[in-house]
């Protein structure tokens, strides 16, 4: 019985012991904030004139002075974070002078010699802070430190301050492989931390497309959305026909965003892929490709068992002219299941967004499909009316 | 009777050093936080085309004073493409009027309803294409689950977020939250919001301008449990992937396994936890490499219940809730099949969270029986008195020191001051209604009491007024 007590009271002790020490703990982390910020506000009112002196003179001819006096730490941190907003705001001649003054400053040096500190927070902060001042001495440090982490969230935060800071195209490779090594399918976010460098990126992402590494290929399909440049159409050219279905699916993605002319044959090849992604990416763009001979093949494509794909194939259909409208009219009369309620939906769209025309083309586009919805539908006891398909029919959105 | 008695008292050791270990966790992984959030900027993000798009689905019963500030935040979050699903699920009140008022809203004559879920038969969806992000589903009332499930089947995107109609959100949460999505899309399949009490604070347009603790003694309490169940609890639960709910009021999900699990399951409240639950058992069950994470830096401020009844209304529903989700999942409990789940956090939740008010009680009782027949035995009540209430404390200052790690949301050494007070006043009354309330729960549960109870809501603008006050 005492023995279970003894256990029992022991455990109390320990207990009190950790709340005195808690609370003693949060008290002082409580007042030591409280007093940083205090003191932060203060060197940012005492060093107000240099900053605005700073501001007026960033487009003059003379270097930019250095902060007046000998700075305390948190001082120079506190001027230094100035630096970093304004850089971050700036281009051109403005960030160079402010990265200069950097350098100038110190602050570069300082951090650099941290990234050696014992303390990781250190590094990662000294990172962070290094990558806002764009300083490419770092960066072989930098790449060094990504090389030997493991994944983490913080991992980002190393790829992006190279991504900042580097000065050539082989260095954000190198970021890409260190941070891609880790087999996750992190393009996207790959993809965005490149379009941070200062550098012409277009370059290196046309290289990426001919790179052995399929991550690397990925990461630059996706990155060059909605900007594909001639120069990039042989390499799609290739990887349209590429194995791994989501390479696939992004190289037709770009492609098909470049306006291109299709034939007949491969618009018929991609809308059987067996990839959902790329068949739905070429019926969107056939709608604005006005190819009015793939009428067919979208109409058969609101059959398709993806949502997707029946969606963007009925929204081209209404971009089509009164032929492509006709078609859905005709699916919505006589049609059943999704194909019909695509089409419905599609048609409702259409005269709700067509209504607010401005010119004189327009509003004739506008009344010939009016025409042609009220010779299917006429007045309103004739209106297409939903119907709930069955449930659980659709497990493709 | 001793016997049951010293078992209640290292029952009660127990189950708070698994805790302690769980918040052991939430400190090896708190510096990461804090850095992760520190060191990101996300003008950049919040403006690219690679960020995944997202459907917010916002269940609103009886949310008129509300539904408009709560929308209008929606609607202006740092986002780059996203759209906002209101599901008014049968108000009785004029929720739907005031929003279809202000948003200029008509129905649409054939919306796109895909049923990949089942849910009950909708009435309209509502638009303006000059708010083309906004769409609004009048249905009949069919609870929470059910109207979620009806957004999801509305819904045009591949990742889909759970929104309390009474909640606001930080311009920057959902941002937050896609990126750690995209630090590894593959295998996240939920991520769960930190949720914060926004009574007493500064509301102003739709957003938090001044974060403030309640003045009132119910949220004041909330205030303090909630900091201690997300910061102490789900930051240590996520990182060993056993996270066993994500909070209603904001949450991420991919849309793709939300259908493949058949969605919110309704009929009863507990369906947040009971999606999180479906969710692990269908990963596991088809060995497929999952995460579901915990964002604890993507803040949704909600209004907590600031009465006795309605709390008390609040705390039942969620004791039915757990009940259920327990009973009807309780194959999982030690099966290693489940892994973590199976082998950690269902028994935890089974035998430390659904029954610990039973054996507190009666050990308490064991041991208040044994000592009023032999009084020199008194010491052993007061150590079990004290372990109760000096281990629970321990847990809240932990939190409070995660808070102060991480976040330093409460500037004031006064809401600090407060916040100690209200953990240490939380065991005179407070901890023992919620056990209270969680046995009242299941009873209801068990004479097949189904009812939502109670919830009238305050207006923003009410909030805020009051907060100026102060």
């Amino acid at each position: 019985m005492y023995t279970h007590l003894t256990t029992a009271i022991y455990f109390i002790y320990v207990c009190l012991g950790l709340i005195g020490s808690g609370i003693v703990l949060l008290f002082a982390m409580k007042f030591n904030h409280l007093h940083k910020m205090k003191k932060s506000r203060q060197y940012l009112q005492k060093h107000h004139d240099y900053f605005k002196f700073i501001q007026s003179h960033m487009n003059g001819n003379s270097e930019l002075p250095l902060p007046p006096g000998k700075l305390k730490e948190l001082e120079g941190r506190v001027i230094q974070q100035k630096f970093i907003e304004w850089i971050d705001q700036f281009k051109g001649e403005f960030r160079e002078k402010l990265i200069k003054l950097c350098h100038d400053a110190g602050f570069v040096r300082k951090d650099i010699k941290l990234l050696d500190s014992l303390f990781y927070g250190r590094r990662i902060a000294a990172a962070y802070r290094l990558g806002g001042m764009r300083a490419a001495e770092a960066v072989p440090r930098l790449l060094q430190m990504l090389k030997s982490e493991r994944y983490t969230p913080l991992t980002i935060v190393v790829a992006r301050a190279v991504a900042k800071s580097a000065d050539n195209e082989e260095q954000l490779k190198e970021m890409l492989q260190h941070l891609l090594r880790h087999g996750k399918p992190i393009h996207h976010m790959a993809a965005d931390i490149v379009m941070e460098t200062r550098l012409d990126a277009s370059r290196l992402l046309l290289k990426l497309l001919d790179d052995e590494n399929q991550d690397l290929v990925k990461v630059a399909l996706v990155a060059m959305w909605g900007q594909a440049i001639p120069e990039v159409v042989p390499s799609l050219d290739r990887l349209v026909g590429a194995e791994q279905t989501d390479v696939r699916a992004e190289a037709v993605k770009l492609y098909l965003s470049s306006n291109p002319v299709l034939k007949d044959d491969t618009i018929k090849n991609l809308m059987a892929d067996k990839d959902w992604e790329v068949r739905a990416t070429v019926a969107k763009s056939l709608g604005s490709l006005h190819a009015a001979g793939s009428i067919p093949l979208l109409r058969s494509a609101l059959k398709d068992p993806n949502w997707w794909v029946r969606n963007n194939s009925a929204e081209s259909l209404a971009k089509l002219g009164e032929t492509g409208f006709e078609v859905l009219c005709q699916i919505a009369m006589n049609g059943t299941g999704v194909e019909r309620e695509t089409a419905m939906y599609h048609i409702e769209r259409a005269m709700l967004q067509d209504q607010e025309h401005h010119k004189i083309d327009q509003m004739v586009a506008y009344n010939k499909k009016k025409l042609l919805y009220e010779r299917y539908f006429g007045t309103t006891e004739r209106r297409p009316v939903r119907q709930i398909a069955a449930v659980g029919g659709d497990y493709t959105a | 009777m001793l016997i049951y008695g010293l078992f209640a008292i290292y029952y009660v050791m127990t189950v708070n050093t698994i805790y302690f270990s769980i918040m052991a966790f939430s400190f090896r992984n708190i510096l990461t936080i804090f850095r992760r959030s520190a060191y990101s900027k996300y003008n950049t993000l919040s403006g690219s085309e690679l960020v995944p798009s997202v459907s917010l689905l916002v269940p609103a019963f009886n949310e008129e004073l509300t539904v408009i500030e709560n929308v209008k935040c929606l609607l202006t979050l740092n986002y780059p493409t996203y759209e906002v699903i209101v599901i008014n699920d049968g108000s009785s009140d004029n929720t739907l009027g005031v929003l279809r008022e202000e948003f200029g809203l008509e129905p649409l004559p054939n919306p796109e309803i895909r049923n990949s879920i089942d849910c009950q038969p909708i009435n309209a969806v509502y638009y303006n294409p000059q708010y083309p992000h906004l769409y609004v589903i009048d249905k009949p009332n069919g609870g929470k689950a059910d109207s979620l499930n009806a957004g999801i089947n509305l819904s045009h995107y591949p990742l889909i977020s759970s929104i309390d109609a009474d909640s606001l959100l930080e311009k920057d949460a959902l941002i937050r939250m896609a990126r750690m999505y995209m630090e590894n899309p593959e295998e996240t399949v939920a991520i769960g919001g930190d949720v914060r009490i926004a009574n007493g604070c500064l509301i102003e347009n739709g957003a938090v301008k001044e974060v403030s603790l309640p003045r009132k003694m119910w949220p004041m309490f909330q205030a303090v449990e909630y900091l201690k169940a997300f910061l102490g609890g789900r930051i240590g639960w996520s990182s060993i992937n056993g996270l066993i709910i994500v909070s209603g009021a904001f949450g991420l999900f991919r849309k793709d396994y939300v259908i493949a699990v058949g969605g919110y399951r309704g009929g009863y409240p507990g369906e947040d936890m009971n999606i999180i639950i479906k969710l692990h058992r269908y990963m596991l069950e088809n060995k497929l490499k999952y995460r579901v994470a915990f964002c604890p830096e993507a803040v949704c401020w909600t209004q907590a219940p600031d009465t006795y009844r309605i709390l008390s209304n609040q705390r039942k529903r969620w004791g039915r809730g757990n009940l259920k989700n327990m009973i009807e999942n309780y194959d999982m409990a030690f099966n290693p099949k489940y892994k973590v789940m199976g082998l950690l956090t269902m028994p935890y939740n089974i035998i430390f969270e659904a029954l610990n008010p039973y054996f507190k009680i009666t050990g308490l009782l064991a041991l208040l029986g044994y000592t009023l027949m032999d009084m020199t035995h008194w010491r052993i009540l007061v150590v079990f008195g004290l372990i109760n209430i000096l281990s629970g404390y321990l847990l809240s200052v932990g939190a409070l020191i995660l808070e102060e790690l991480a976040f330093k949301r409460f500037t004031k050494v006064s809401d600090l001051a407060r916040l100690l007070l209200f953990s240490a006043l939380k065991f005179v009354g407070y901890a023992q209604l919620g056990g209270l309330w969680r046995i009242q729960g299941h009873i209801q549960f068990l004479r097949n009491n189904n009812s939502w109870g109670t919830m009238t809501r305050t207006s923003w603008k009410e909030e805020s007024k009051a907060a100026k006050t102060a």
